[in-house]
Parts: C-alpha cells; structure tokens; sequence
C-alpha cells in the first residue's frame, strides 16, 4: 500500500475515483459506438463522396451544406418535420394527459381501462405500423369502409397517395403509438400529487376547472416537461412509422429529415449530402432539448 | 520421509499443471491455425435464401460446390432486401466484402463504380467460358469490364382471370385498346356498398420508385416510348412517351387498380380472384398456382408490345480477397453457371435461365407456361428492353424516384402529360450531369 500511494481509494480525497474507474468502461463503450459514429459523420459531411471509404478521405469542403441550404428538398423537409413535431407532440400530450386523468379516477374495471391505455406501448412499432396501413388502405382499408357507413364521404379516400390524408395518416399512427408514454408518466405524476392541495382548493371554494389549471398542471409540469422532450425527439427521430406507410411520399409531404438522411445515404448513396443533413438534424435536436429541458420547473409556481 | 514424499507429490502436481496449461496454451494457439488450414469460408450474402424455388436453387448449389471442394464452407447469410443495399455498403465500406457478392441488377453500378468488383473477363478468357447468348449479360459491362454475371433476365407475361372475364362477356385482350376496355369493365363495386371491391388491372405501386417505374413501363413500351435512347441520351419529352405517361394517368385516375399496395399484395388479389388481369414476370407463376382462384386464371403472352422485361440480379466477386479466395469464388460462378446448373434453375425457380444451354425439358413439364415465359424473355432481349435506362444506371435510384413522383404530381394536380415530360426530361438530364 505504501508502494503505491496513488491508488489508496479509501482515502476521502480520492474516494470519487473509484467511481470514476467504474464508470470508464461503459463511458468507453458510449464513446466507440455513439461518440466515434458522429465524429465521423460530422467529417464525411465535409467530403464530396457518394460511397464512404474510410480508408480515404476525400479534401474539405462546404459543398454539401451549400447544396442542402439551397436544396427546396430541405427545407421542406424541416417544415414536414417542424409539423409533424408540433402535432403529434400535442395530439400526445393531450390525449395521454386526458387518459391520464380519466385512469386516475376510482372507477370499477379501472385497473382494465389502464392496461387498455397503456397497451399501445407494448405493442412493437412495425406491427402497429402494419395494422394501421391496413387500416388506411385505399382500396380494402377499413377506415373507408367506417366512413362510407358514417355516410362521411362520397368516394374512397387515397389515404396514401394523397399529400394531405397521407400526413393525417402518419399523425394518426404516431399519436396512437405514442400517447400511452405520456399516459404513463402522467399518472405517475398525479399519484404523486398530495389530495391535501385538492382538499385545501375544495375548502377555498374552487371548482374542478380551477383544481385541474391551479394544482393539477402546475404539479405537473415537471414530469410532463420531460415526458414532451421524450415525445418530441422521438417523433424527430422516428423513421419506420413513415418509411413503411408512405416511404416520405407522396410528393414529399411525409419526407422527414431522419427519412430524407436515409434516402440520400442507402437510396442514394450521396453518403456526404445525407451525413450534412444527419448534422443538421443533429443540432435540431439537441436545440430543442435544450429550449424543453432548460425550462425551471418550479418557475410555473 | 513424508515431507519428502509429500515435497515430491507436490513437485509432480505442479509439473503436471505446467503441461496442461502449456499444452492447452500451445492447442489454443495452434488450433485457428489447423482449422485454417482445414478449413476456407467463403462468405456470400444473399436476399433469396429462403425464396421458393430459387432458394432451394442457392442451396443445391452451395452443396455441390462444397462437395467438390471438400475443406471449403461456404457462409450462406440472408439479408432482408429492403436493407440488402445498406448491408452491403456497409460491408464493402467497412472493409470486409462477402467473397461471392449477389446484387440487383439496379444496385450493382454503384459497387462497380466504386472499383469494389472484380473484372470478371480475364477469369472468362483464362476459363473459356463462353457467354455468347447469355441473356441479359451486355448489363453486366461496365466502363469496359465485365463485372458480373446475369442471373436472371426475364420478360413479362400476362395472367387474367377468364372467369371475370366471361361474366363481362369479354375475352383475353391482345392489345391496350383491348386491356383498358377489360379494365374499365371488371373494375366492380360487387355487393352494392358504394366501395371497389374488383379491380381489372394489377399495378404494384407502393414498394418504391423501382416498381412505380417499372408498372408504368408497360405503357411507355407499347406506345413506342423508352426512357433513353440506345446511346443513353434522355428521350422523355418524345410523344410516344408523352403518350404513355397519358396511358398511366388513364389507368390511375380512373381507378382501374388498386392504389398504394406492394407487389405482395396485388400479386395475391390477382390469385384470389379479386383483380382481372395482371401483367408481371414469371415469379408470378407460382403465386397464380396457389391462389383460391388458381382454376380461373388463365397465362398468355403479354399483350402490350414490347414486353416488359430486364434483369433481375447478378453474381459476382469481391476485388479485395485473397487471390485463393478468388480461385475458389470463380469455381463457384462456374458451376453457377454450368447447363446442370442453369437447367434446374429453370426448373426449380420456374423462370428462364439465362444461359441459352439451359435444357428446359423438365421446367416445361413442371410448369406448363415454362414456354411462355421464356418467349417473354425472349421478345424483350430481341429489342433490347431493360428497366433500368441505359446512361442512367448509376443514377437509377434517383431517376425512379424522380418519375415516380412527377407522375404522382401529374395525377394529384390533373397536370398535362406533355408537360409533366418537359420536366422529367429536364431533371434526368440534371441528374445525367451530375
């Protein structure tokens, strides 16, 4: 021991090593397969290749980002994506708040109605994405099968060959897919929520309106403020949802920026155009994580 | 004496651990070595390893080739075709290529291209392999080299279901005039309910750029159109073109299929009896065979002139592998290539071989429409159809998408054909000069 001073991690001076040294080897593995990946895609988006080799290296240059910002291509997709990030976030949190609150009242069958609500969640994405293709498929689908009955429409609907029914179709999916997480994590946040508040609310004479806009939210903000961020960057990233129902088509009016990455890379094979457009989804991202996530919960108060 | 003895015990216990240990070291160390010199895996990476018929094919071959080269295995993975191009990008980029490398015949270009295939016609020359009249083979020149060999190059038929057809009063159409009157007529509301539950075409539009192209082609063809010319100069703002994307937009607007469901799907309304007729390749076949409505469809030669037709996909060698491992991937292509091999091709994949020594005596006796199927093939290679456009191979993937979604924006804004070409015209002429 005394051989070796330095490595004495019993000493409270350099207790928080251990930790450290705990921590290296998963820090390593995140750093091989997270860190390493976007280093180099940040450099190939610097390159002008179509097929990367990463025994060569192709000069510097800005061309990729010159094209992108110029690309109409792009900033539709920004806009697809800002849309379907706003919609489906909303459509989420209000629906996974409002079964939320429905689950959390004391109701008989309601330990069924909180596994029906959460039951989306557990079932694998490609498999909701294959029944809800079905569901809007234009010719045997069974949505205009229910409209016609509902004397709703006229004529069959093109669910995906339609610019504006194919977006309704993806958000449909997506806010299916996605509100039961919401749902989950409200609940766990109204259970954490003291009845004395509603009590002392009852006393002072507030109405359930004023209970749910002066406790219930406030309460909740912190846990939803995260569970939005999680919603938020799950929609950004998303790509099977809309790669197996309309493949960003049709006309682009489903063409994320996650499904215009993949289609320049392996569709393509622009791999430096795509690693330009990785980067800048990439700093989408993180800036609006940072704007979500960098909002003081207690500020609400 | 016991202390010496048990010294003694202890001395031989410790000699004898040393020997285990050194040996288990030595045989650890030797062993990658024996096996290697026992054994040589070739890699091969493929999307039909379960396919009927052709997988069956694959497998056969496999067997044959490592009962002739005993010591060697080859390792046989399937890859998903939807994620075949990422893998096999993947793979090449990342330094480790499959030995026997399997390719569409739309994706190859851009391997080739990237010198990552091995120029095949030295190891043609030093063989004498003959590859006169190998159907579809002139796809697999690139930049002056052969870099592959066609596996398939197939040529479309038409199927119709004839009891459809007879309730309608009508017969097998033998040309387009006749096709869209068949469509129009059997294109049903069945029950009353307000919603098509018949369709008289089958046109698979979802899967992709690819196959949007591909189903317009029909039409294109027939009107005398082709993407490109013979010198690879873009040739869409043509009226015989203009004239085919007028006979898609016909076919769409009026809903004479089935919008936005893959080939899968379409294939199987057309063996279930649920659509009327049906212009596809020779897999068709076999899901005909075991359709509900397998009785009432009926196989002819395609009525649309020239047919569709092309390559389907193609097999090759990795450029950067041992020189051994050359040897023994060309043995492969060989046999790949043998008449044995290409006769129970036809035979088990029910398609035409390739190769024009292919005995298709047994394939005729299993499927009946054997015949049929090869006079397709035949009527596209006499004029040289393909579905990819020559000059516009290394770009295919995006010209697809390109006139698949002009084509789209044709139907949703009732946009003039004419000038709908103008444009596909102008934007493949971008992408040629990329």
């Amino acid at each position: 021991m005394s051989r070796l001073p330095l490595l004495d991690l019993a000493r409270p001076s350099r207790r928080h090593w251990l930790g450290y040294l705990l921590l290296a080897p998963a820090v390593v593995l995140i750093a091989l397969i997270i860190i390493y990946p976007l280093i180099v895609s940040f450099d190939i988006s610097f390159q002008k290749v179509d097929i990367v080799r990463l025994d060569r290296r192709a000069p510097f240059t800005l061309a990729n980002y010159q094209q992108l910002f110029g690309s109409a291509e792009f900033w539709m997709s920004c806009w697809v994506t800002l849309k379907l990030v706003v919609v489906v976030t909303a459509c989420c949190v209000a629906l996974g708040l409002a079964t939320a609150l429905l689950v959390n009242n004391r109701f008989r069958g309601r330990t069924v109605a909180r596994l029906l609500v959460a039951l989306p969640w557990a079932v694998p994405e490609i498999i909701a994405v294959v029944i809800f293709a079905w569901i809007f498929d234009s010719s045997f689908g069974l949505m205009n099968w229910l409209f016609f009955r509902l004397g709703l429409i006229n004529e069959t609907i093109n669910w995906f060959s339609d610019p504006n029914a194919a977006f309704v179709a993806v958000v449909v999916t997506m806010v299916w897919k996605g509100y039961p997480f919401v749902s989950i994590m409200a609940l766990a946040g109204l259970q954490s929520i003291p009845e004395d508040y509603y009590n002392a609310a009852r006393v002072d004479g507030a109405n359930a309106w004023n209970r749910f806009t002066n406790i219930t939210i406030p309460s909740l903000m912190p846990v939803l403020g995260v569970t939005m961020v999680l919603v938020l960057l799950w929609v950004f990233r998303d790509f099977s949802i809309i790669n197996v129902m309309t493949g960003g088509g049709p006309l682009k009016s489903t063409q994320t920026l996650s499904i215009m990455t993949y289609e320049h890379a392996f569709g393509f094979f622009k791999m430096g155009y795509a690693s330009a457009v990785g980067v800048v989804t990439l700093i989408f991202c993180v800036l609006a994580s940072l704007l979500m996530i960098g909002r003081k919960a207690d500020g609400i108060y | 004496m016991f202390e010496g003895l048990s010294r003694a015990r202890g001395g031989l216990r410790k000699a004898g651990l040393a020997l285990a240990l050194s040996t288990a070291l030595v045989a650890g160390a030797l062993s990658p070595m024996l096996a290697a010199a026992q054994e040589t895996t070739l890699k091969f990476v493929s999307w039909q390893n379960d396919e009927p018929g052709v997988g069956g094919w694959w497998a056969g071959l496999i067997e044959e080739f490592k009962a002739q080269h005993p010591g060697v295995e080859v390792e046989w993975t399937k890859v998903e075709r939807a994620a075949f191009a990422d893998t096999m990008t993947t793979l090449f980029a990342g330094g480790s290529p499959p030995d026997i490398v399997h390719l569409a015949s739309f994706e190859f270009q851009r391997f080739a291209n990237e010198g990552w295939l091995e120029d095949l016609g030295p190891w043609f020359d030093k063989g004498g392999v003959s590859l006169d009249g190998w159907a579809g083979q002139q796809i697999c020149e690139l930049n002056g080299e052969t870099v592959c060999v066609m596996m398939l190059y197939f040529g479309y038929i038409m199927a119709y279901n004839e009891a459809i057809l007879n309730a309608e009063g009508l017969s097998a159409p033998t040309n387009y005039a006749e096709l869209l009157e068949v469509a129009r007529k059997t294109t049903k509301d069945l029950n009353g309910d307000g919603i098509i539950d018949q369709y008289g075409l089958h046109h698979p539009t979802k899967v992709g750029g690819g196959q949007y192209v591909t189903e317009m082609l029909n039409y294109v063809l027939d009107a005398g159109g082709r993407w490109t010319n013979a010198e690879g100069q873009v040739t869409i703002d043509t009226p015989e073109v203009i004239e085919g994307l007028t006979r898609w937009k016909t076919i769409v607007t009026e809903g004479l299929m089935p919008r936005d469901l893959s080939s899968g799907e379409t294939r199987q309304l057309l063996a279930d009896g649920k659509i009327a007729v049906g212009l596809d390749g020779p897999w068709l076949v076999p899901i005909l065979a075991n359709g509900a409505a397998s009785d009432d469809v009926k196989i002819v030669a395609d009525p649309l002139s020239p047919p569709v037709g092309g390559s389907s996909n193609v097999l090759g060698m990795s450029k950067d592998i041992s020189d051994e491992h050359k040897a023994l991937v060309w043995d492969f292509i060989q046999l790949a290539m043998s008449d044995d091999f290409q006769s129970s091709y036809a035979t088990l994949a029910a398609s035409p071989a390739p190769s024009p020594r292919a005995d298709i005596t047994e394939a005729t006796a299993v499927t009946p429409e054997f015949g049929l199927l090869v006079e397709g093939a035949q009527a596209a290679s006499a004029e040289g159809i393909d579905r990819i456009p020559a000059g516009l191979e290394i770009q295919y993937n995006e010209f697809a998408k390109m006139v698949m979604e002009e084509s789209q924006r044709m139907i949703i804004e009732d946009l003039d054909p004419a000038a709908v070409a103008a444009t596909m015209q102008a934007l493949a002429e971008d992408l040629q000069n990329q």
